[in-house]
């Protein structure tokens, strides 16, 4: 199959990479740039697990090629903050421990970041349904709906 | 582990290269939009395609304007576009303003295209009802000319359209709505969103300033097998009236008679006709209260 040149921005990094036509995004981040906080979950767009923003949209990497990202703008978790200097959102995960497993914390933190980037101030029932469409099977979302709204306070006061 | 199976993959970066690929080597490819569809029946094995196009880049397909009275929404606008257009911010275009929370989700949303749902034609598109109660036209482009065709005369069985394979579906164009119209969707599923429906109403009615019913179109995901079609004979019957109690019941009967649903894994047939009347009388009452004004009741069953 013939190869394919792409462009890629990841976390403000310019990449170019030659790809199979088959080649997912996720793949493309975990294998290739050694982004390991993109996780996989159900492999068909319905777990938001690999959740990572294209362009400041949340989308799901697992069902994204990566050549249709050509040109695109990709955030990952490791691109909001560093251990130095965390966003407030991982600030007030780890505080409120609204974490368990953490398997699917990297796609709920990147859906919020998206939220509070166009809602500054949201409700928590705009909380609840952004996290409706994540799955998380240990937390029983109660602290992560109490630390997007206080990662939300946190910038507001910025 | 999970990856895809690997193919060629064409990108044109424009309409006139796309449409002078499908018309050459690229005649037999798949088109890919966004492949929020596409990829997870590529990853489940249910389609095996060695060639795809992908017309995400060709960025002429998105937009949504309006012309003439005519609202005309080019294939490439996704879900989350829709929902947040201001020509279809007026209360009346409720229909697409329920997608934002019922249609997959936000993740879905931002990549799903109108031009992908009518292509995949599956039974849980929901675009398909509601393009077939605006009574839509879908535009065929191919390097020898446009065809414009009715949405049931595109979608003509389960994942079966009737595009040719140089041919991509362009645009889909109805009439703006009114004093008077007012267009809803329903679906239901086992949650309150990301949903699959289970049944699915899409419903348009005009009516006149003392409530009698001047046009109506009610499409929903199933009537008789799997594609989505609109009551015809509830419709015929619902036309000239004023929406009472008493025509509520009427129309429901009629629709109980007009209804061939069946039964799978998901839900059986007569769970699937009592929701779908409950619909119909919701589609009515609501409509109705939304178009008069002055609610005397808020649409309970």
């Amino acid at each position: 199959m013939p190869r394919l040149r792409v462009r890629l921005r990841v976390n403000g990094v310019e990449h170019e990479l030659e790809v199979g036509g088959g080649e997912r995004l996720i793949d493309t981040l975990r294998n290739r740039l050694n982004i390991k906080s993109v996780k996989e979950g159900c492999s068909t767009g319905d777990c938001g697990t690999c959740t990572v923003l294209m362009d400041g949209e949340p989308i799901n990497s697992c069902i994204t090629l990566t050549a249709q990202a050509n040109g695109r703008e990709i955030t990952t978790l490791e691109g909001i903050g560093r251990p130095g200097d965390p966003h407030p959102l991982q600030i007030t995960f780890a505080e409120l421990a609204a974490t368990q497993c953490g398997y699917c914390i990297p796609g709920i933190i990147m859906a919020a970041k998206s939220l509070l980037d166009r809602n500054p101030n949201p409700s928590g029932e705009e909380v609840r349904w952004m996290l409706a469409e994540h799955l998380c099977r240990c937390t029983g979302y109660g602290r992560i709906v109490e630390a997007v709204l206080e990662a939300a306070r946190i910038l507001r006061s910025r | 582990m999970r990856e895809l199976p690997d193919f060629e993959i064409y990108s044109p970066s424009s309409l006139r290269d796309l449409l002078e690929y499908l018309h050459g080597d690229g005649r037999d490819a798949t088109i890919i939009a966004n492949g929020t569809d596409l990829l997870p029946r590529i990853r489940r094995g249910e389609l095996r395609p060695r060639r795809l196009v992908d017309i995400s880049g060709v960025r002429e397909l998105r937009y949504i304007r309006e012309e003439g009275g005519v609202i005309k929404i080019g294939a490439l606008t996704t879900i989350s576009d829709l929902a947040g257009s201001h020509l279809l911010s007026h209360s009346r275009y409720e229909a697409f303003h329920v997608l934002s929370r019922m249609f997959g989700t936000w993740e879905i949303r931002n990549r799903a295209t109108v031009g992908g749902n009518l292509g995949a034609a599956a039974s849980s598109e929901d675009l398909i009802p509601i393009f077939l109660a605006l009574d839509a036209r879908v535009r065929l482009l191919s390097l020898g000319g446009e065809r414009v065709l009715r949405v049931d005369e595109l979608v003509v069985a389960k994942r079966r359209t009737s595009r040719r394979g140089d041919e991509v579906i362009a645009e889909v164009s109805f009439k703006s709505l009114g004093e008077g119209e007012w267009s809803y969707f329903q679906k239901i599923g086992r949650r309150r969103t990301h949903i699959i429906a289970l049944v699915s109403l899409a419903s348009y009615l005009r009516l006149s300033p003392d409530g009698v019913i001047e046009d109506v179109r009610l499409a929903f995901n199933r009537v008789r097998g799997k594609i989505p079609e609109r009551a015809w004979r509830t419709e015929e019957f619902l036309r000239d009236r004023r929406i009472d109690e008493e025509v509520i019941s009427g129309a429901e009967r009629v629709l109980e008679s007009e209804l061939r649903l069946t039964s799978d894994y998901r839900a059986s047939y007569l769970y699937r006709t009592e929701v779908a009347k409950v619909f119909l009388r919701r589609a009515l009452r609501h409509s109705r209260d939304m178009v008069l004004g002055g609610v005397e009741s808020v649409a309970e069953a």
